[in-house]
């Protein structure tokens, strides 16, 4: 047995899941053709995601290294942003049950009346393996971690039927509610702040206009010219510039690396993304056939939102922000890079709840950046040996991975805290989970519903 | 050959799954049409040489070109519809 589980181990992520999704794929009723191209594919995705994280940490790493020599600045920690996130979550074994473990406890919550929200974003089911992953790890336990992935699982659908009725007046998205691991959380401290907010006469009503800061910061949104930027950024800090020539071929190099990885890890992530549609598809038909009708919101990925022009104003702004606090909030390593493009994510359904106010919107932003560092910091362990064990060994002693997304996100970084203490911590969560949910069901799901009732009957 | 331009919030996660049906309906219907992906923060000067774009999230103002809502692709409600109304604007 052990020898087996060492060869699959020996194997790799990028062997062992081609053959995972091809049998998934014939179980859905795939052809074996089809199956075929969609496991080799995710293999595929597995090899450019790791040249890439290697290409990133290779450039940025020596230069972050120099920057905390010069400066004392210590931002060792790259971060590898989430397309490496997904890729290392579903490459781990709570990875590989995710989907069909996400998926069971979705349905059973259905079943029970517990949420009203089906999620069909396979996709984003990576969110729960995350967690997962390191909860297994960290307890050296699959179970756990399984155990982890579906409470996590629990807590999302609960948090996006909490936010549907604000989600659906904001964005006017009928039935759709968007139970997202990066995006929910930040949900629970927006509330309470907007609830702040009100009480602070000049924040009220200041106001800002979204469509101006979009066109004079809109550069700032566009990843390969900030990857260009920051590149030479960090190289002139890192290298300095008393040898105009050695210094100028680092400086310019690290800059076009930067920028390439900024611009080619999420291509690589859209392979992976290829490969999975043939499943996600089979699997939405069958949970879809068993919950016909307008009877449930429909789960979605959080992007739909981004292109909100509060969003990407907030989000656009926070980049310079998120930067400055790396480099200000003591305690902090986690040099920003690839999430950076991902701060839209962060904030989507927070804007929502600020109702659209940028002035409140980027107050919420920052302190939840400040927070996301700290967490990816201490996560950046963890995460570093999960990418380890699925193959990405481009970490190398030196410096350390994490990301913000999801390295930073509060509850996964609460779920592998209370993991830590194994059943008891795990216990712990699943009561608290299932209480939430519950709460949400009577004080705000059961209340939506008569709310629809009494509109269709006027 | 016509131009398309999927876009969405990461120019991967939502766009891919629209980009597949959006290809696979094209090529069923016999129209040449290149497909490419984007997200939402780079248009903002604009989407030159497309002649549409489908999108799962708001587009800026400044996107001159015609502007089809993909969000029907992710719910799975009103599919023929969309894909009726891309084919409209790229027939003529």
């Amino acid at each position: 047995m052990e020898a087996i589980t060492s060869y699959i181990t020996d194997l790799g992520a990028a062997v062992v899941l081609p053959f995972i999704i091809f049998v998934f794929a014939m179980v859905l009723g795939q052809k074996a053709g089809d199956a075929l191209r969609a496991g080799l594919l995710i293999g595929i995705g597995f090899v450019g995601i790791n040249l890439v994280i290697g290409l990133l940490s290779n450039a940025v790493g020596p230069a972050a290294q120099a920057m905390a020599e010069n400066f004392g600045i210590d931002l060792t920690v790259v971060d590898v942003g989430w397309p490496a996130s997904a890729a290392i979550a579903f490459g781990t074994q709570v990875g590989a049950l995710a989907i069909p473990v996400g998926l069971a406890v979705n349905v059973i919550m259905l079943a029970i009346g517990l949420t009203r929200t089906l999620d069909i974003d396979l996709w984003n089911y990576w969110h729960i393996a995350f967690s997962g992953a390191l909860v297994a790890v960290v307890t050296d336990s699959l179970a756990l971690g399984v155990a982890a992935a579906a409470i996590h699982m629990v807590i999302l659908l609960a948090m996006a039927d909490w936010s549907q009725p604000l989600i659906e007046d904001y964005y006017g998205f009928d039935n759709i509610s968007l139970p997202h691991g990066t995006s929910a959380p930040y949900v629970l401290f927006a509330i309470p702040l907007n609830g702040l907010f009100e009480r602070i006469p000049g924040l009220r009503d200041w106001k800002a206009d979204p469509d101006t800061i979009q066109q004079r910061f809109g550069v700032l949104g566009e990843s390969t010219v900030l990857g260009a930027v920051l590149g030479i950024v960090i190289g002139l800090l890192g290298y300095g510039f008393d040898d105009p020539r050695g210094d100028s071929i680092a400086i310019l190099g690290l800059a076009i690396n930067l920028a390439a990885a900024m611009y080619l890890l999420p291509k690589m992530v859209a392979i992976l993304m290829e490969a999975l549609i043939p499943i996600s598809e089979g699997a939405q038909e069958m949970v879809r056939r068993r919950f016909p009708g307008r009877s449930v919101y429909i789960g979605l990925d959080s992007a739909i939102a981004i292109g909100s022009p509060a969003v990407i104003a907030v989000s656009l702004l926070l980049v310079p922000i998120t930067l400055a606090l790396a480099v200000i909030i003591p305690g902090n390593r986690v040099l920003p890079l690839v999430d950076l493009a991902t701060i839209p994510f962060i904030v989507c359904m927070t804007v929502p709840i600020f109702k659209g106010n940028l002035i409140r919107s980027l107050i919420g932003g920052t302190i939840a950046m400040a927070a996301t560092l700290l967490i990816a910091t201490a996560m950046a362990p963890m995460v570093t040996d999960v990418a380890a064990s699925v193959g990405f060994e481009a970490a190398t002693e030196a410096a350390q991975i994490s990301s913000l997304v999801d390295g930073g996100n509060p509850l996964s970084g609460l779920i592998v805290w209370l993991g830590r203490m194994e059943w008891v911590g795990i216990a712990i969560l699943a009561v608290v989970a299932i209480a939430f949910a519950y709460l949400i069901k009577t004080r705000v799901t059961s209340k939506r519903e008569f709310a629809d009732a009494t509109a269709e009957t006027n | 050959m016509k131009k398309v331009l999927i876009a969405c919030g990461t120019g991967i996660a939502t766009s891919t799954v629209v980009a597949d049906k959006v290809k696979k309906h094209l090529q069923a219907n016999g129209i040449e049409a290149k497909v490419d992906q984007t997200k939402v923060a780079e248009l903002h000067r604009g989407a030159k040489g497309y002649d549409l774009i489908v999108a799962t999230t708001n587009v800026p103002k400044t996107v001159e070109c015609p502007v089809v809502n993909g969000l029907p692709f992710l719910t799975g409600v009103g599919v023929d519809k969309v894909l009726d109304e891309i084919v409209q604007h790229l027939k003529d």
